[in-house]
């Protein structure tokens, strides 16, 4: 179910409205789906499953990525609940979120194939071009069917989930558009931004409530000083929260505050609760395997195919693990990755630069307002106008907020920057 | 207490001093948009800023449909809403 401040939508009146979308969508075989409502982005989902089109999920919105996905997909065309900005490389197909009915409509629950690709969402690859991880609607069902029992979901109420996260990532799409889909969970589809959203949108909903957040936005949420409605769970993703913040949390609001484990290559996978235990339990159905001796842990579940974690992992057995940390070339912010290697070609590639760096700051994971820096050898262009190159070629939470120039990196023998010398480089631009 | 109209200097001061920017208040064109082209803000940011406000100016942000984009427009855009909306 999805709620709305106008009203509540059924399963039956949701997949009318679906069928009324997919009738009305661009023939083609992939839709770029960008709506940032939620209900309006659930509806083109749904509509472009019934229509047996994939949806392709992207957060790097970044003009040349557009216009590499236009290139890699032919027949692609997007759908989005705001106009065509200029320049777009596919057609456009706007939803008006006045057209969607409230009533009526009751239609059968479609059999939609286990095997029927559902989505493919991109992640950044760690040497070059962003992966595409392709999601079966079948593994997508499992996991959500798993999901609701791990979070102990009420089956004989309807859970109301309120939403901070976008549902384009995956983390957001797996609770705020799956779980309402195959549990008995309404998602709450209008504004749930800012923290007074939150509040209003929490007091507009009936218990037991459940908001699913990240720990910058919980971190907001304290300072905030608000008083929240009772809510039965905080779910927060994306990246480590911190036990004292859950603490502070769970004084506060007199909840529990849960975290889920997950990558958008495997999706959610696992879960622990922060203030209880560092150690990772799976989901019901979901196995880990070591591969290899040194080396990468698989994770298995129904429907899904093996896939190895990013993440570095201490096994304890096939269900519970604790987190070891990232591979080192991954920097992580606002829940969404970037390869350093990546990030670094793309500077190398811009002319006039002769050799570049990206760091990530030691405190990128706690602060909220950390953001990558650039080290840069390229004498004859400025500061302003590479910014403005980059801006073009990633996704703006990975532009560096300084860009310092140089007049060479510190490289060893063998043309690699050790973690020192990058120190020696940052204390004498935190000098000056 | 200061109760006289807002500046777009204050709010700029506001920003670099949330977000660690490393400008001066007067290098951010009034005019400008804060997200995208201009000084390239993001979501995160727009977070930090709606708190910073709250403590500074004791009002809070709230998305009025639509409206979320028009405030961070630009500084000209904040610092008239901020005005608009201040308690303190």
């Amino acid at each position: 179910m999805f709620r709305l401040s106008g009203g509540t939508i059924k399963a039956g009146t949701f997949l009318g409205n679906a069928q009324d979308v997919a009738g009305a969508l661009s023939p083609g075989s992939f839709v770029l789906n960008l709506c940032r409502d939620r209900l309006l982005f659930a509806l083109a989902l749904a509509a472009a499953m019934l229509r047996g089109q994939v949806t392709l999920l992207s957060s790097d919105r970044s003009p040349e990525w557009l216009a590499t996905l236009s290139e890699s997909y032919p027949g692609l065309y997007a759908v989005a609940d705001y106009p065509a900005p200029p320049a777009q490389p596919f057609s456009w197909h706007l939803l008006d979120k006045g057209s969607i009915r409230l009533t009526g409509q009751r239609v059968a629950i479609p059999n939609i194939p286990a095997a029927q690709l559902a989505c493919i969402v991109f992640t950044s690859g760690t040497t070059g071009q962003p992966l595409a991880h392709r999601k079966p609607w079948g593994g997508l069902v499992e996991r959500s069917i798993d999901a609701a029992v791990w979070l102990e979901l009420a089956s004989d109420r309807t859970t109301s989930v309120v939403g901070m996260v976008p549902p384009h990532h995956m983390y957001g799409l797996e609770t705020t558009v799956l779980l309402p889909l195959h549990a008995p969970a309404a998602t709450w589809c209008g504004p749930a931004f800012y923290p007074q959203d939150v509040v209003a949108a929490l007091r507009s909903v009936p218990a037991p409530r459940v908001l699913v957040t990240t720990p910058l936005q919980i971190r907001t949420l304290l300072h905030a000083s608000i008083d929240l409605p009772p809510i039965d769970r905080i779910v927060s993703a994306t990246a480590p929260l911190f036990p004292e913040m859950a603490q502070a949390a769970e004084e506060r609001w007199k909840t529990r505050v849960v975290e889920i484990f997950g990558a958008t290559e495997v999706g959610s996978i696992a879960g622990r609760r922060t203030t209880a235990d560092d150690v990772w339990t799976t989901y019901p159905r979901v196995r880990l395997q070591q591969a290899n001796p040194e080396g990468e842990t698989l994770v298995v579940g129904p429907h899904a195919a093996a896939y190895p974690l990013s993440d570095i992992v201490e096994l304890l057995d096939d269900r519970q693990f604790r987190l070891v940390g990232r591979r080192p070339d991954v920097v992580k912010l606002g829940g969404r990755r970037a390869s350093l290697a990546e990030l670094n070609r793309i500077l190398a590639g811009l002319d006039g630069v002769i050799d570049g760096q990206f760091v990530a700051p030691d405190d990128l994971d706690r602060q909220p307002a950390a953001r990558l820096l650039v080290f840069v050898v390229a004498p004859e262009r400025s500061a302003e106008d590479l910014l403005a190159e980059l801006r073009h070629r990633i996704d703006p939470l990975f532009l560096p907020r300084r860009i310092f120039k140089v007049d060479t990196l510190p490289r060893n023998d063998v043309g690699k920057l050790t973690h020192q010398a990058l120190n020696t480089l940052r204390a004498r631009t935190s000098e000056a | 207490m200061d109760t006289g109209a807002t500046t777009e200097i204050e709010v700029a001061q506001l920003l670099i001093n949330t977000l660690h920017l490393d400008q001066s208040p007067g290098e951010i064109q009034p005019d400008e948009p804060l997200f995208g082209d201009g000084l390239g803000l993001d979501s995160i940011d727009a977070l930090e800023i709606a708190l910073a406000i709250s403590k500074v100016y004791g009002f809070a942000l709230k998305s009025d449909e639509g409206r979320a984009h028009q405030v961070f427009a630009s500084l000209r855009n904040l610092t008239r809403y901020i005005d608009a909306h201040r308690i303190r």
